[in-house]
């Protein structure tokens, strides 16, 4: 079984411009090969792979073996998860400084 | 905005620090559906799959496939709470659950056999099983739902 997963995986993983493009790419086409995500990229094939195990090992990727292919999913909970941990955080704090504002300008009427 | 192409088998996947029974619970048990899936009471038995709202609508009314507790349960789907979707074709949810020796689980949903429900594949992607699955990590991690 893959290691937990924890938050700086997820980050160095989408700190790269070619892995944001390959989760990109199976958000439009879930599912799809190594071939199918090669054909778009101009990279070598183990190239390619090499992103594709990063993506995995974050688990951003989860690959499902069908017949004799390798198909590739994008997983976007891990993305979810940061979102809760960090955006929410502190897009929260922003909006209670707004509506203290809020309240202190109105209090003055 | 990009346009995207039906897909007819989705797969989420997320680490959940709890045993593989208080997992299987939170899934089959409608005291802790309703807490983080959209407020659903689902109640799961070894031949059926029911998914309520607070006020009894039905939401879901399915036959189980496998019940293999606390592993795997596979069971239909069909949404519904919604007229358009509730004319589609059934579709089929997996749920997997991967115990380590450290007490962490590899929870794995899988909704598949989409092809004749592009509706219900719209509408359960992105944020809606993303959004389920990340509650019921943060209520079994936290004992309380995140939205």
């Amino acid at each position: 079984m893959r290691r937990v997963t924890d938050d700086d995986h997820v980050f160095k993983a989408l700190a790269d411009p070619t892995r944001r493009h390959l989760l990109d790419r199976l958000f439009e086409q879930d599912g799809r090969t190594l071939t199918e995500l090669e054909s778009e990229l101009e990279m070598t094939r183990f190239g390619v792979m090499k992103h594709l195990r990063v993506l995995e090992d974050a688990g951003l990727v989860v690959t499902r073996r069908q017949g004799r292919e390798k198909h590739h999913f994008l997983n976007p909970v891990p993305i979810r998860l940061i979102h809760d941990r960090w955006i929410d955080k502190y897009a929260e704090r922003q909006v209670s400084a707004l509506s203290e504002l809020k309240t202190r300008l109105e209090g003055r009427r | 905005m990009t346009t995207t192409v039906v897909q007819t088998t989705q797969v989420y996947q997320v680490f959940i620090k709890a045993s593989a029974e208080q997992i299987w619970d939170a899934i089959t048990r409608p005291e802790w559906t309703a807490r983080y899936f959209h407020g659903a009471h689902i109640t799961v038995t070894p031949d059926h799959y029911d998914s309520r709202s607070a006020d009894g609508d039905v939401w879901g009314d399915s036959a189980v496939e496998v019940f293999d507790p606390p592993r795997k349960l596979v069971h239909g789907w069909r949404s519904l709470y919604d007229p358009e979707m509730a004319s589609e074709d059934e579709s089929r949810v997996t749920w997997e659950i991967d115990e380590d020796e450290n007490g962490v689980c590899l929870l794995t949903v899988t909704h598949d056999r989409l092809e004749g429900a592009p509706k219900t594949a719209a509408g359960v992607s992105g944020a809606g099983w993303t959004g389920v699955i990340s509650n019921l990590k943060t209520l079994l991690e936290t004992g309380e739902p995140m939205h």
